[in-house]
């Protein structure tokens, strides 16, 4: 009746179905060559141009890191299309004409499976490593700048007269906005303009301040990633349970279990603690590189604080 | 190789033009630090803190209408009286 027994002869779309699959394959490792090409050649020319870009915003870099950017997800793009276009148009028009008896019908989900992989495993794995790799290009020793800041002051401190009097007035911290400074000798308001580095101080000072401590924050992730990890331990092994019938193993398997979970709870408790460790160490290096701000930060690092614990309940 | 020539032309060629293209709100130009005074435009007087940053310490003349409110330098007590 359904045609149970019957012998089916290979349809005649097997041949398409193989040729549509071989050709997919190519076509990605096409466009990954391409990736590779353009990314190898645009990483050290951005590592360069990120070096010697005078731009105070490193604009000429930005643009030529934007420009890649565009041509990958021109890539990406390509990719997307020719998936709808030539592999789910193809699944479609055939899997509607076979039976979900039929032999076949593995053949035809497998081809979609096996093309989805390649496309959304390894595909778009290639693409957000160059992406990441690009991005790297951006990463810039903070400080080097900051010592830079920092020289900069200590050479010209005493290098201010009065513009009244002309006598000498002692810089006495880094200033990163204008403001007045009293002549110590005949007490005329001065206005202190600091250069153009010298103001760029409140703009790096948190970056720094992170990068510093990048390390706590590492720890802090890979804390989630334990939990999740002792999550995943903990599931095979119950799943694993499941045909057990010799009893010692399945104690044995129970107890191991609650070990899991009891490393798991412990993981998710002190992640969080971990997280305000690193809140307040970065914002204690920041009030270092900027101590005027100190004041505001700390009602910053309080909103910061309650926003994240907020968020654990 | 020549395929590789193609490329790296391309790199550079957007680098180029990356180059010459004009920033938007222009060039940014370094300044030096410098220190500066206002004198008084009514009796000439360099500026001068007595009761308060807002007023000239000699002659009173208003420097600024505007209240001072907290800042990191100046505070709400620099306004004059």
């Amino acid at each position: 009746m359904f045609g149970f027994g019957k012998k089916e002869t290979a349809p005649d779309w097997l041949a398409t179905v193989q040729e549509t699959e071989q050709r997919w394959f190519t076509f990605l490792d096409k466009l990954e060559a391409r990736m590779a090409e353009l990314c190898e050649a645009a990483i050290p020319e951005l590592q360069q141009m990120m070096a010697t870009d005078d731009d105070q915003f490193k604009r000429t870099y930005l643009k030529v890191k934007a420009g890649i950017n565009g041509q990958l997800e021109n890539i990406r793009q390509k990719a997307y299309d020719a998936y709808d276009e030539k592999i789910l148009s193809v699944y479609r028009n055939i899997s509607d004409g076979v039976s979900a008896f039929s032999p076949y019908h593995d053949v035809i989900s497998d081809f979609r499976d096996r093309c989805s992989d390649r496309y959304h495993q390894q595909f778009d794995q290639t693409y957000n490593t160059w992406w990441d790799k690009i991005a790297q290009t951006e990463q810039e020793d903070l400080e080097i700048k900051y010592n830079a800041i920092l020289a900069d002051y200590k050479a010209t401190k005493n290098d201010f007269h009065c513009s009244q009097c002309g006598g000498n007035i002692t810089i006495e911290k880094i200033y990163f906005i204008t403001t007045h400074l009293a002549c110590p000798h005949c007490n005329t308001q001065n206005t202190f303009e600091p250069c153009t580095q010298a103001r760029s101080l409140e703009h790096i000072a948190r970056s720094l301040a992170e990068q510093r401590t990048a390390h706590l924050l590492q720890a802090y992730n890979d804390e989630l990633s334990r939990e999740r990890d002792l999550y995943h331990q903990r599931h095979i092994l119950h799943l694993s349970m499941i045909h057990d019938k010799i009893k010692d193993v399945i104690t044995q398997k129970k107890q191991h279990e609650a070990e899991l979970e009891n490393k798991r709870q412990a993981s998710i408790k002190s992640a969080p603690q971990l997280y305000e460790i690193y809140l307040r160490e970065m914002f204690n290096e920041w009030n270092k590189i900027v101590p005027d701000i100190a004041e505001h930060n700390e009602r910053f690092y309080q909103s910061q604080l309650k926003q994240f614990r907020a968020t654990y309940q | 190789m020549s395929e590789e020539k193609k490329l790296l032309s391309f790199v550079e060629k957007m680098k180029l033009k990356a180059q010459q293209q004009k920033n938007y709100g222009g060039e940014i130009t370094a300044t030096e630090a410098k220190m500066a005074t206002c004198t008084c435009p009514n009796c000439g007087a360099g500026r001068a803190k007595q009761d308060g940053l807002t007023n000239c310490a000699y002659c009173g003349h208003a420097f600024v209408d505007v209240k001072l409110t907290d800042g990191l330098h100046i505070k709400k007590e620099d306004n004059s009286k």
